[in-house]
């Protein structure tokens, strides 16, 4: 018997493969899915093309990065001349104060191949010291995690699950080919197995695809000795383990998302009509987990995505102070503790959903 | 002892406050039976019904002894084309029957076999290739009855069979139903074309705003009204005057008309035995009679009797 419900599942699977995949309905999922990685890059072609035109600069104009800490606020132009040289950027400004005298203001740039000093002279003073680093590799590693867990996770995986899991069922009633499916001798909990499967199947692709080449996509500025360096050693990624384990926790992460969220809009497109107001009230819970309560924080899937994540992606110093004193601050869930969850919470809508189906009915002139 | 019939027990079935059929009671046996009846009188309800698509309100259905809540079971042996024209998208016609009877659970080479038959059998060999979005009307109909018939069902459930089908298929399509019957199958077809309703069925259901009005073989279910409404008969003979005359003479005949241009007398009587018999007698009595057809024992005067005010479709 398992073995003819393995047939039928898989059957089903390639059934669903064309419609998963390659359905015109489906095209914003893609775009949802690799939006960040046109945003990513974007940002490596450009840090790449700065980091080359900074290390040229310095080539021709070479500053020594000890030099730039001998450099202080109300030195006069000559001063900093003296122990700089010329900058290698200089842009000038004239104006006139409210007693009509004339007003200098300057920006002069720096760069020793990896820092940019900014110094910012009204007249002939040194009022404003600015650095600005190239991306390191820990760095672009917390912005990876930033856009990960608050646009990748919350948003395009919640909404590529949505588009691909709700229309399984609801896809074919509105085209009012689901009774094919029905008409088959397959129990309707096999049908359900398979058209998770199907989805799982498509999601997962296209968004651990997704992730693995916005990883790389960041990666790709740096030169191949250092990104090794990253990938394989610990203290050169930072505290959240070599950049493999990252790479890999971030994969897994993705491809639980889609389990999860999978079964919970697979269970909407087959119990509601109307989609929208249930993936609304999900969107809105998931969406407010940070300002929750630590007991409510966890009756969400995106607690335990988050705790699955190697690097947490803490609010940024932009974050208005308000916003930081609702956020509830929680301890994360140990691996074992989300992945258990997860998969439970799952096994449970599908089992769910399964009983469900089983009452399903084809009545297409109300749909 | 293996049931052989599809049973309903008084069986109903309500969307919302709408019927859709009310106390259907129905014993089926092997053959052809049409459901015939109006829009909206509930015969692809019942199908549904029949097929486990949906549930009844009230009531009990089996199909050859299998609760239609088990299509696991039930679709093994019953094949069912639907009247809802759309099919999964992106496919050709062999590929739509070959996937969906990989579904079932057969291996492969099994499917194509299958795939390969019903599609000769449909008369669709050449188009089987070509994507079914670019299917005629009567294609996809031809293709839909393939899906139906591919696993070579024992119980065979048509919604409107013979709908977008030209002269030449349906009648095809007509030899195969008669084919299947003949191998002691059941057939269950609806349809609004009475007249190969009445060519085709072994038995009728005549159903009426969700109700089933009539059952039974077709001349049983005139017989059964036949106290109520008059019976007609069309008589050719070479004295129609003096026929319609002598035919007026008897009791129970309630109109004898001449038919323009030669056509005959129809006569209508309430007690056809009796009309019969003095027909007999008429004839030994020396009067040419060449011919008597019982004019309205076909489907659609049963039905037009049964129905009476209502409209009905053609």
């Amino acid at each position: 018997m398992i073995r003819l419900w393995c047939i039928q599942v898989l059957a089903i699977i390639r059934l669903e493969m064309k419609k998963t995949f390659f359905a015109r309905r489906g095209l914003w999922v893609y775009l949802l899915a690799f939006a960040p990685l046109a945003l990513f890059v974007t940002h490596s072609i450009a840090a790449g093309h700065h980091r080359d035109q900074l290390e040229r600069i310095a080539r021709d104009h070479p500053i020594s990065s000890e030099a730039f800490s001998d450099i202080q606020a109300g030195m006069t132009r000559d001063e900093v001349t003296q122990k700089l040289g010329r900058p290698y950027s200089q842009w000038n400004r004239h104006t006139r104060n409210e007693h009509n005298e004339p007003r200098e203001w300057s920006h002069w740039r720096y760069t020793d191949g990896k820092i940019e000093l900014h110094l910012f002279f009204e007249d002939d003073k040194l009022t404003g010291i600015r650095r600005s680093e190239l991306d390191t590799l820990p760095e672009v590693a917390r912005i990876f995690a930033g856009v990960f867990q608050s646009y990748y996770l919350r948003l395009a995986v919640f909404f590529g699950c949505v588009g691909v899991f709700v229309n399984l069922f609801r896809g074919e009633r509105l085209d009012k080919s689901l009774h094919f499916y029905l008409l088959t001798p397959t129990r309707r909990e096999v049908l359900l197995a398979g058209k998770y499967l199907a989805g799982l199947l498509a999601t997962v692709v296209i968004f651990t695809s997704s992730t693995a080449l916005q990883w790389l996509a960041l990666l790709w500025q740096f030169d191949h000795t250092a990104v090794a360096d990253f990938l394989t050693s610990p203290t050169r990624s930072g505290a959240a383990g070599t950049g493999w384990g990252q790479f890999s926790s971030y994969l897994a992460v993705t491809a639980l998302a889609c389990v999860g969220y999978g079964s919970v809009f697979l269970a909407v497109g087959l119990l509601f009509r109307n989609p929208i107001i249930p993936v609304a009230v999900v969107l809105l819970w998931e969406g407010v987990n940070p300002f929750l309560p630590a007991a409510l924080k966890k009756i969400s899937m995106i607690y335990y995505l988050q705790s699955l994540c190697p690097v947490a992606a803490a609010p940024g110093q932009d974050v208005p102070g308000l916003v930081h004193l609702l956020i509830s601050p929680v301890q994360p869930a140990t691996k074992a503790v989300a992945v258990l969850s997860i998969v439970i919470l799952t096994c449970v809508v599908l089992v769910v959903g399964a009983r469900l189906s089983r009452r399903m009915e084809i009545n297409y002139s109300t749909e | 002892m293996k049931e052989d019939r599809i049973i309903l027990e008084n069986v109903s079935r309500f969307y919302g406050e709408v019927l859709g059929v009310n106390r259907v009671t129905l014993s089926i046996p092997p053959g052809i039976t049409s459901l015939v009846g109006p829009n909206g009188s509930g015969k692809t309800t019942l199908m549904n019904l029949i097929t486990g698509l949906i549930r009844p309100s009230r009531g009990r259905i089996s199909v050859l002894g299998v609760d239609p809540s088990q299509p696991q079971r039930l679709f093994r042996f019953v094949g069912y084309s639907t009247q809802f024209d759309a099919f999964p998208k992106g496919l050709t016609g062999s590929q739509f029957i070959y996937s969906f009877l990989r579904v079932s659970g057969r291996p492969a080479p099994e499917c194509r076999k299958l795939t390969t038959r019903a599609i000769e059998q449909v008369g669709l060999v050449e188009a089987a290739d070509r994507k079914v979005a670019a299917y005629s009307k009567g294609m996809r109909q031809r293709i839909r009855l393939a899906q139906a018939i591919a696993h070579d069902p024992g119980v065979l459930i048509l919604d409107e069979p013979l709908n977008g089908l030209d002269p030449l298929v349906r009648s095809e399509t007509i030899a195969l139903f008669k084919r299947y019957a003949a191998e002691g199958r059941h057939v269950v077809v609806s349809s609004h074309v009475l007249h190969e309703v009445d060519m085709i069925s072994d038995q009728v259901v005549l159903m009426s705003g969700g109700y089933v009005v009539a059952e039974g073989r077709i001349r049983g279910v005139r017989s059964e009204i036949q106290d109520q409404r008059p019976m007609q008969f069309l008589i050719q003979c070479k004295q129609p005057s003096l026929l319609a005359s002598r035919a007026f003479e008897q009791d129970h005949v309630v109109e004898a008309r001449l038919l323009p241009e030669g056509a005959g007398v129809l006569v209508k009587t309430r007690d056809a035995d009796a009309f019969c018999r003095a027909l007999n007698h008429l004839a030994l009595a020396g009067l040419d009679i060449e011919g008597v057809v019982p004019a309205d024992d076909n489907v659609y005067s049963v039905y037009e009797y049964l129905i009476g005010g209502e409209e009905t479709t053609q």
